[in-house]
């Protein structure tokens, strides 16, 4: 160590522009810090197609995976491939193997079904060790078409590539079933004390602190919609375009439903066909695109990039609708 | 990973962002010493930022008993178990004033350790459970000994304990900073205060996990993560009390003991804040090995044990202890300094006094000199004057008794 160290001493600048310059090489091939490279197949869309099936679907009227589910049956489905998120920091997943997705539409509505195993069903995330199972569909944005030649990252997507996602949280649907509100801190710890809601006086005395609730919720304060009560929705309506980029759109047009039954979770997400937002993709009947996937397992901790990923496009064609 | 200049290890390691240090970065010296655990700064920070739904569990800042406290518990030890590789050890047979005062760390740093370990993540880490957060007073003023009935002698004690005050170390290469896939988390420019986006931050639970100090929290309530903010409303003057002058923490500010002395550290060296650390170097950085390079800093006890001491403060404690045992005559004056004022100290100069006392301690001659001491604000004005000996007033004997 001594010697190393008189030679860090020594040779400091130097070894220093070398690291500088290492970096900077490196970073001609990452696209971001903590990323190695993807390999060729990533860029070679898979041959299954996903069409979503023209069903007349009526007007449901419950928007529940029970009235919704019989709807699927005609429809075929994809087996997508889920494995270990390896590339960006933090690693992790590799405990879903695969998801199978069906979709349907009724010439105004895209349903999308996604079904996979999950031994442990995680609808919380209230205590800090608890983390919510999840899925999420990912489309790019606007008329691409994806080849090896044409390289758009299945991981997300890249700069000036940007992807629309739609990202169902099971606590989200949690928090649907409570009058519309968040669960509260109370639905983790049922008898915890808590200064405003057991003081009698409080709204009389303690005015000021009542009204300061919103104002000393950082999330809730800066809008963030993870923390707002009455999102009246469960799935997100996002933007990314690489990682570390996922930003939740001004104008949310997502929303879905769950069951969780035997193990097996059924998620339904649903979405207009067309939506004004610039920023989501839009889908014509005939017309072409491609999705690609990622599920969450709360169980194994799982969140952000620790996560199972599908490394390839899927193509997903819209069938036409048979006017009558 | 790129390579950056920790100057508490001695030596340049590995961190995933280039070296960027603000002009002046917030940083603080607490004396252990004078510590009682009377909480006030804890419930000074409770009352002002997390008194709210979800932030029951939270406590920014937090004074817990070495050896057997910990808030959440036993957060250093299983630290310093994930970054144990057998060789944590410190190089001190050379030093240099300003690149390697204490010495060169030898061992891994979080970084450095889950590089070695092939993990895959910018550090190691773990996430306290909410058990773990929820005694934040587990262990207070609980002794240690190693035999049950050893009793105390001066100068160090067989039986110990000592009070650590904590908050957020807005450390130079922040873990939790490292951590977040988002970049949620930002260090500022101007004065290194390390802040969560309340917008961006998704609950991930990443700056949880890796920072080794455990200062940011989870709230479960907003389903994002939350942390101390060093009261960076007073940092930036908005208090009208200091008249646009920078002014301290709440923690610091309502030090009962008088413990804290809360500054800058910066390059001038008649800074109070940057010449008790790097030119006296009589306050230490806590946990200097994880190698966040943290900016709080700390006067070593003097009765603990050495061997735990240089543990948590590094090879630095026994020259800091000697220090402070037999302060030198601007010592003294730079310590009276402490908690004299909530205006935030640039600078001081020391009109010299009479020498009032004489003794040795411990075989070292020490002189007591009355010198004057002035803290100069932001803008070069004076904000506090103050004596090293405190001023005696002698009540008239006719209002004995009276009220």
């Amino acid at each position: 160590m001594k010697k190393t160290y008189s030679v860090l001493k020594r040779y400091g600048v130097a070894l220093l522009s070398c690291a500088f310059l290492s970096t900077a090489l490196f970073a001609a091939e990452e696209t971001a810090p903590g990323v190695t490279g993807a390999s060729e197949e990533e860029f070679t869309p898979a041959k299954e197609v996903l069409t979503i099936k023209y069903v007349d679907v009526g007007k449901p009227y419950h928007m529940d995976v029970e009235t919704l589910k019989g709807f699927f049956n005609d429809a075929k489905g994809v087996t997508v491939q889920l494995q270990k998120q390896d590339k960006a920091f933090p690693n992790g997943g590799g405990s879903v193997s695969s998801a199978e997705v069906k979709a349907i539409h009724d010439g105004l509505v895209a349903y999308f079904k996604v079904t996979w195993s999950d031994p442990t069903k995680n609808a919380r995330a209230i205590a800090v060790q608890e983390f919510r199972d999840a899925v999420a569909l990912m489309f790019p944005l606007g008329a691409v078409e994806i080849t090896p030649a044409e390289h758009f990252s299945p991981r997300m997507g890249d700069r000036e590539k940007p992807t629309n996602l739609w990202h169902w949280k099971a606590d989200w649907e949690s928090d649907l079933l409570v009058k519309g509100e968040l669960e509260d801190v109370e639905a983790q710890y049922p008898n915890m004390h808590d200064d405003f809601n057991l003081n009698p006086y409080s709204a009389y005395y303690h005015r000021e602190l009542i009204t300061s609730v919103e104002v000393l919720s950082g999330g809730r304060a800066a809008n963030n919609l993870l923390s707002q009560p009455a999102r009246g929705r469960t799935v997100e309506d996002l933007n990314a375009e690489g990682f570390g980029t996922l930003t939740t759109q001004a104008h949310q047009d997502v929303n879905g439903c769950s069951k969780y039954e035997d193990g097996v979770w059924t998620v339904i997400i649903y979405r207009s066909l067309i939506t004004e937002d610039p920023h989501d993709v839009q889908f014509v009947p005939g017309g072409t695109s491609y999705f690609n996937m990622a599920v969450w397992n709360g169980g194994e901790q799982d969140r952000n990039g620790q996560k199972n990923i599908s490394i390839q496009w899927h193509p997903v064609t819209l069938e036409r609708v048979a006017w009558q | 990973m790129t390579l950056v200049h920790n100057w508490h290890l001695g030596r340049r390691m590995e961190y995933p962002y280039f070296e960027s240090r603000p002009k002046h970065q917030f940083a603080a010296i607490f004396n252990i010493n004078r510590c009682i655990a009377c909480q006030t700064c804890t419930m000074a920070c409770k009352s002002a930022w997390t008194y709210n739904k979800g932030q029951e569990h939270m406590w920014w800042n937090n004074v817990e008993t070495k050896p057997y406290g910990g808030y959440p518990q036993s957060w250093d030890v299983k630290t310093l178990k994930l970054i144990d590789n057998g060789e944590n050890t410190w190089y001190t047979d050379e030093k240099d004033e300003k690149l390697s005062p204490y010495g060169v760390y030898e061992g891994d740093t979080i970084f450095e350790a889950a590089a070695k370990k092939n993990i895959n993540q910018w550090a190691v880490g773990y996430i306290p459970e909410d058990k773990e957060w929820r005694s934040p007073n587990f262990g207070e003023d609980v002794a240690k000994s190693n035999k049950p009935d050893e009793y105390s002698s001066l100068p160090e004690h067989s039986r110990w304990f000592f009070y650590i005050q904590r908050l957020c170390n807005h450390c130079t290469y922040p873990g939790c900073l490292a951590a977040c896939p988002r970049k949620a988390i930002y260090k500022r420019k101007e004065d290194g205060i390390v802040l969560i986006d309340q917008k961006r931050c998704r609950g991930y639970r990443k700056c949880v996990e890796q920072c080794p100090y455990k200062k940011p929290m989870y709230r479960g309530l907003t389903r994002v993560s939350e942390k101390c903010i060093a009261c960076y409303p007073r940092i930036e003057g908005k208090d009208p009390l200091t008249k646009g002058r920078p002014m301290e923490t709440r923690c610091m500010a309502a030090c009962v003991g008088q413990i804290r002395l809360q500054g800058f550290l910066d390059d001038n060296p008649k800074n109070p804040v940057t010449w008790l650390i790097r030119h006296d170097k009589l306050a230490l950085p806590l946990y200097p090995q994880f190698g966040t390079e943290p900016n709080i800093y700390y006067i070593p006890p003097r009765w603990a044990p050495r061997a735990y001491l240089r543990q948590m403060f590094g090879p630095g404690v026994d020259e800091a202890i000697d220090k402070f045992m037999v302060p030198s005559r601007e010592r003294l004056a730079v310590m009276s300094l402490f908690r004299m004022t909530q205006t935030i100290i640039y600078e001081y100069k020391i009109e010299e006094g009479p020498k009032v006392f004489e003794t040795t301690i411990h075989g070292k001659k020490f002189e007591l000199y009355n010198d004057t001491v002035i803290g100069l604000g932001e803008d070069g004005q004076e904000v506090v004057r103050t004596t090293v000996e405190e001023p005696v007033y002698i009540r008239d004997p006719k209002h004995y008794n009276s009220i």
